[in-house]
């Protein structure tokens, strides 16, 4: 190919895409009579972009919205949590910022539940094997469990499997820790105690109230947040 | 039949308010292009977590939805910025541990494939970053390409030279 035509063909999208000056499209159309390549290539650039219009959207393999539910509800109860100094309360309905009053029915609540101890069994189970699979599955069928038994499955992985991950997570950051900045390092100390006074306050309002539903989903919602931030955190480190 | 469009404003003022049965039927409509995005965007690994990330800052500035707009554009543009923000992440991180460019999370480019035959979108998940951001967002979303350059903080010329260099890049998977 000549220089001609290799300058030529930069040009070939912006003339595809009808983004040339006048003069230039001429002269573009005058070396494409004599370049066989460059016709060649700029039908199968035609191909691609027809190709990028037909792409199609799938919805994602699972349902997303239960752990989407359950972050925005736990997001606006964190806000009003900490605008409380650390009061934890409970309830269906919360008002949020702008004076919202965020609402969820049952089975939404169900749902996020569901979604929940399916995610925190998952991320246990993504621990136990070393951080090599990303998609997390859980590791017992929660999917169709009643909700009354989601909680109690909850309270199991809560006892049982929880602080053996977090103590497997915090070995991993700690060999790994020097390959992050300090920034991070702090700013992830600071999430930690945050999240550790949160997790205490709610364990406390839960031995005075233990059959408390929602201070039970708070409690593990804020766990996870915990295994959640400990797992991003030592990706980081083998990034 | 009511147009989604006229679904998706009267849904956006009630999730406004806080209404949750509203969002989750924002999020019903729209879900499957987001994740298109995301998933083209960063990768599918990293589709699901930035689906959700989208939604759930989409839910936190619903207020700022005025309507000007097309509910599923002012989405679009919330979801890109999370999706760039998290790309922006990565790299900062990346800059001090791997010198050459990457393509996607935990893939070097040089690994991008000219393999004949391959799917599409796996051969735009496989571009180089820049190259596959503005594709996307140029041939797939149909943006301009000085509406790249804002969102990507690059020159529109940029733009133009990374489009011509992906779509030269994917003429290896029409065989």
């Amino acid at each position: 190919m000549t220089d001609s035509a290799d300058t030529w063909r930069d040009r070939l999208s912006e003339y595809l895409d009808e983004a040339l000056e006048d003069s230039e499209r001429s002269e573009l159309e005058e070396h494409l009579e004599g370049c066989e390549e460059c016709r060649e290539t700029l039908v199968e650039l035609r191909q691609v972009v027809a190709r990028a219009g037909k792409l199609v959207d799938a919805p994602p393999a699972r349902d997303l919205w239960p752990e989407i539910a359950y972050r925005i509800r736990e997001t606006e109860e964190g806000e009003r949590h900490e605008s409380r100094a650390g009061t934890a309360e409970a309830g269906s309905s919360l008002a949020g910022r702008h004076g919202r009053s965020f609402t969820f029915s049952v089975p939404q609540l169900a749902a996020a539940a569901v979604t929940l101890v399916a995610l925190s069994s998952g991320i246990a189970w993504q621990i136990a094997g070393g951080f090599s699979a990303r998609q997390a599955e859980p590791a017992v069928p929660v999917a169709q469990a009643p909700a009354q038994t989601n909680l109690l499955l909850a309270s199991r992985i809560a006892n049982n499997d929880y602080e053996s991950a977090i103590a497997q997570l915090e070995r991993v950051l700690n060999v790994g820790r020097d390959r992050l900045d300090s920034a991070t390092v702090r700013k992830v100390e600071e999430k930690l105690a945050l999240i550790d006074k949160a997790i205490d306050e709610a364990r406390q309002a839960l031995s005075a109230d233990p059959s408390n539903a929602y201070l039970n989903r708070y409690l593990v919602g804020t766990m996870r947040r915990k295994l959640d931030l400990l797992r991003r955190t030592a990706a980081l480190t083998e990034l | 039949m009511v147009p989604d469009t006229d679904l998706d404003s009267q849904d956006a003022a009630l999730a406004a308010e806080g209404d949750s049965g509203a969002f989750e039927r924002l999020y019903r409509r729209h879900v499957a292009r987001i994740h298109g995005l995301a998933r083209r965007m960063a990768g599918p690994d990293d589709a699901d977590e930035l689906t959700q990330d989208a939604f759930v800052r989409a839910w936190q500035k619903i207020a700022q939805f005025r309507g000007e707009a097309a509910f599923g554009s002012w989405l679009y543009r919330v979801a890109i910025s999370v999706i760039l923000g998290h790309r922006r992440r990565l790299a900062i991180h990346r800059e001090r541990t791997a010198p050459e460019e990457w393509n996607r999370e935990g893939r070097p480019s040089h690994e991008r494939s000219s393999e004949i035959g391959m799917d599409f979108d796996t051969a735009i998940e496989r571009l180089p970053a820049r190259a596959r951001h503005v594709f996307v967002l140029h041939d797939v979303e149909g943006y301009k390409h000085h509406e790249i350059a804002r969102m990507l903080k690059i020159t529109a010329g940029t733009s133009k030279s990374q489009l011509h260099r992906a779509r030269m890049l994917l003429r290896a998977t029409l065989a």
